[in-house]
């Protein structure tokens, strides 16, 4: 790869910490703190943690690896990128990466809307005149507010991208993610310190062997590694664009797999302890009492997060001030892990429409113009919001077949060889990457995806009808549409992104 | 508590939270490295 073309780059992250610290800005999103808690939950505790453990081996390491050997090789978004590993007829395999992390970025930045909403009614007391937390969620979310949040995180989104990498991105994730585990330290800190709060450990940690041997607690542990690692979006190949020449790949790729899975495992503790803690005064159905109220959904999966956590801050200590300042540090430290992932589908679109000859500026108006506008109908109907997440969720897992399968078609070993141990490389990883790579990631994403696909099928007496919110047939109805355009348009696609990459004289 | 809740608990944060603790002490290492050989 790489013959023939040279980088039209102008910026660079400063140095390996600040790559580093942005890309885990990208993996550290809301699934670690409130999807993995309430996962953990729902699969019988400490039996997922041991299959989400190896999972991040198997699936989410391999495939950062891949992201960014062809983001650091290739110096393009996924569109020339895959079609210059994979050959020029697969280009629209990038564009479908490129178009399922835009479609998740618009109803993303509703949901960061939705955590700046919740800190500043934390900060201001507001969240606590109230005991009736599912009422206050509903009126907040059935009402214009959500849009007005959503226009902010995707207004100052726009900003931070339209400052470039070391001033916006760079500066920002900075800021942002060690304030973000310098918060979810001190909430674990003192979450551990709670009367009760080792029954909560306990049962986070405890495997239940009849669980364990459940098929679906492995396909709940791939399916978090898949949703919650950043691992296949194209995101991290987006900002591995921007590292330089010297930066290694296999061990920044391993310390970002372990760095979210660390994330998640702290704030897991943080929240079982809190949950057990104080909410076994009040429930008198003992453990399961508190367990439903973990994994209990809630309209949009917001239960455990914007209904009940709200609801047992409040409990925290007699001190209105102490309640206030650890609600409003968990909210803001929830918009941190949010943002710095909202940023990262930003700059993954924009670095695309400057593939097609957009100039950085201009691209970043359309992106956050379009985000704004195509967010609209989740920020204002939740029904909506399920669907995309459904539909674009399941996608996310094909994101990551097509980067698995532009590596086998450019040949296994030889990118292992001279991408990855390459010029740079400070560890050489050996052959298990090609097995890895190469047959263990192709069969999850065949588990995976038919698993989703036909357990969907019995959730919905009209499964074939695409104007359901959670179904097959929308996923599928939904697919064909964008699959279908891209793959007529893929020429026109390649040769404008391979072309507008091109130096003269190169 | 239980042997199998703190064998559990040893093996999945050994593993995540070791890892990361041994991948960051490989990264600072060759940084160091890196930063004596004048690398840009």
């Amino acid at each position: 790869m790489g013959r023939g073309f040279s980088l039209k780059q102008e910026e660079f992250f400063s140095s390996r910490w600040a790559l580093i610290i942005a890309t885990l800005g990208i993996a550290v999103g809301t699934g670690n703190i409130w999807r993995f808690s309430r996962v953990v939950a729902q699969n019988g505790g400490g039996s997922f943690l041991i299959p989400w453990v190896i999972f991040l081996l198997i699936w989410s390491v391999p495939l950062i690896i891949a992201e960014f050997a062809i983001g650091k090789s290739t110096r393009m978004g996924p569109v020339g990128a895959l079609a210059k590993t994979a050959g020029n007829r697969f280009g629209w395999m990038g564009a479908w990466i490129v178009f399922v992390s835009t479609a998740i970025m618009f109803y993303y930045s509703v949901v960061t809307g939705w955590c700046i909403r919740y800190f500043i009614s934390a900060a201001s007391g507001n969240l606590f005149n109230t005991n009736e937390h599912l009422t206050y969620w509903n009126e907040f979310s059935s009402g214009y507010e959500p849009l007005l949040f959503h226009f902010i995180a995707i207004f100052f989104a726009a900003l931070v991208i339209l400052r470039g990498v070391t001033k916006g991105i760079e500066k920002t994730t900075k800021l942002m993610m060690p304030s973000l585990l310098i918060i979810l330290l001190i909430l674990f800190v003192r979450a551990v310190t709670l009367p009760n709060a080792i029954d909560g450990i306990k049962y986070f940690f405890t495997p239940d062997i009849d669980v364990i041997l459940d098929y679906k607690v492995w396909l709940n542990a791939l399916t978090q590694n898949a949703w919650d690692t950043g691992a296949g979006w194209g995101l991290i190949l987006a900002y591995a664009i921007y590292m330089k020449k010297k930066e290694d790949i296999s061990l920044n790729a391993a310390l970002i797999g372990f760095g979210n899975n660390s994330v998640s495992l702290l704030a897991g503790i943080t929240i079982f302890s809190t949950v057990f803690a104080l909410s076994s005064a009040d429930l008198s159905a003992g453990q399961a009492g508190v367990m439903q109220q973990i994994s209990q959904s809630g309209p949009a999966n917001t239960g455990l997060t914007f209904i009940y956590l709200p609801l047992l801050f409040t409990k925290l200590s007699e001190s209105n001030f102490i309640n206030t300042l650890f609600a409003s540090g968990f909210f803001l430290a929830l918009f941190f892990a949010a943002f710095t992932s909202l940023i990262s589908m930003v700059e993954l679109a924009t670095r695309t429409m400057i593939d097609f000859g957009y100039g950085r500026q201009r691209a970043i108006v359309l992106i956050a113009l379009l985000g704004f506008i195509l967010g609209i109908p989740s920020a204002l109907d939740l029904r909506f919001l399920v669907n995309q997440d459904w539909v674009w969720g399941v996608g996310l897992i094909l994101s990551g077949a097509f980067i698995s399968f532009s590596i086998i078609k450019y040949g296994v070993d030889k990118f292992r060889t001279e991408v990855i141990n390459g010029y740079g490389s400070d560890v050489k990883i050996g052959k298990w990457y090609n097995f890895a790579i190469g047959i263990l990631v192709p069969i999850q994403v065949i588990v995976l995806i038919s698993w989703w696909l036909v357990s969907s099928i019995g959730w919905d007496t009209e499964w074939w009808n695409p104007f359901h919110a959670e179904n097959f047939g929308t996923v599928i109805f939904q697919w064909t549409i964008v699959l279908s355009i891209f793959i007529m348009v893929n020429k026109f696609l390649v040769k404008t992104a391979l072309n507008n990459n091109k130096v003269e004289g190169v | 508590m239980s042997l199998i809740t703190i064998v559990t608990m040893l093996i999945v944060a050994g593993i995540v939270w070791g890892g990361l603790l041994f991948f960051l002490r490989k990264a600072f290492k060759y940084e160091k490295i890196k930063q004596k050989n004048g690398e840009e």
